[in-house]
């Protein structure tokens, strides 16, 4: 793979995926930087290291070669991708806690650029005091007043 | 209102973008014992997706699912939290039965081109501010709320127009305490303006 090896002490970090969060029991932190070991990568993102490059469900994100280094590294016998790399590749905000190992990954830029570029209202799902799910799209046929409030 | 118009296929949605929850919003829920689904949104989901800053902030969608009306600065009804008395803004809700009566021809409306200019469209500062915004909730309700308010500045600095991150911030801690600022100092800071969107609520008809 890349000659430069992975160095550092595994530290345990949680890492939350837009609405997933898994802990991992050993990753790779240094500054901005997030290694994860390819199934913990799979496990806490969805996405898989294929020839094409990062692939998940049907689609796959091909990997700049200029230096494979800045994705995948060898250390401890195993392969290391950073995801925090791929992040900044695919203009996908992030957000570390390094005293509680948290990273937040938001929403690649595919899916945020195109958000808000139809006059169609954004669909969501959220409980109400007793937990039921309301979807927008359940009411689909009816004219909806939507309306966003806080207690602050 | 909502009980009169329901039949008339309208329906009401609220949403509480309270990352306290249930428990900040319960009693305010419970009070005005609504027929119509009261949500809950403690990751402020709804507000990241209709690009809103503040709260309150109302959107009209019609049977089609598209947005007709863009983020007004409105609550329909204001209850006075300590005399329990409640305001209606009679306007507003006579500019909703005008749509709810007249629909597509309602005057009431904004074109396509008003909405997508009224949400705007999400930049890189606004997605950088909601990761570090959520990371400030998320250990916020995993009991670190004093960890939380680095995250919670980063979001302020990135996006200072953004008030729910603000207020929301505030309510989870101490003002004064972590953010070194009063409500009143916040307000009048130049790079925060505007507190609200303009209303922009046509004068009924004639006649």
């Amino acid at each position: 793979m890349s000659p430069m090896p992975l160095e550092g002490l595994p530290v345990a970090a949680t890492v939350l995926y837009q609405e997933k969060a898994t802990a991992v029991p050993r990753t790779v932190t240094a500054g901005h930087d997030l290694w994860l070991t390819l199934p913990d990568l799979t496990a806490a993102s969805g996405w898989e290291l294929t020839p094409e490059g990062l692939c998940r469900e049907e689609l796959c994100v091909p990997l700049p070669d200029d230096k494979p280094s800045r994705f995948v590294r060898e250390g401890n016998g195993e392969s290391w991708f950073n995801l925090a790399e791929f992040a900044r590749q695919v203009e996908q905000p992030f957000a570390h806690d390094d005293v509680h190992h948290v990273w937040y990954f938001g929403l690649p830029a595919w899916e945020w650029r195109s958000q808000l570029a139809s006059p169609l209202a954004p669909e969501f799902t959220l409980p109400d005091l007793q937990g039921k799910l309301y979807s927008l799209s359940d009411f689909l046929g009816k004219k909806v007043l939507l309306a966003c409030w806080a207690s602050w | 209102m909502r009980e009169e118009l329901k039949e008339r296929n309208f329906e009401v949605i609220t949403v509480a973008c309270d990352s306290k929850g249930a428990a900040a919003a319960e009693s305010w829920i419970r009070q005005s014992n609504p027929q119509h689904p009261s949500l809950l949104d403690e990751r402020h989901r709804v507000p990241e997706l209709y690009n809103t800053r503040n709260v309150p902030a109302v959107f009209w969608i019609d049977e089609g699912g598209r947005i007709v009306r863009a983020n007004d600065p409105i609550y329909a009804q204001r209850r006075n939290r300590e005399t329990g008395e409640a305001t209606v803004n009679h306007a507003y809700l006579n500019a909703v039965r005008d749509w709810v009566e007249k629909g597509p021809q309602s005057i009431y409306l904004q074109d396509k081109q008003r909405v997508q200019t009224r949400t705007g469209q999400l930049t890189k500062e606004d997605v950088e501010a909601m990761a570090s915004f959520r990371l400030g909730v998320y250990l916020y309700q995993q009991g670190h709320g004093q960890d939380a308010v680095a995250h919670f500045k980063r979001a302020h600095q990135l996006k200072p127009q953004n008030w729910n991150y603000k207020r929301q911030a505030w309510n989870l801690g101490d003002i004064e305490r972590d953010y070194g600022t009063t409500s009143q100092q916040a307000r009048e800071d130049p790079a925060s303006q505007p507190f609200y969107p303009s209303l922009d609520l046509p004068d009924p008809p004639q006649g």
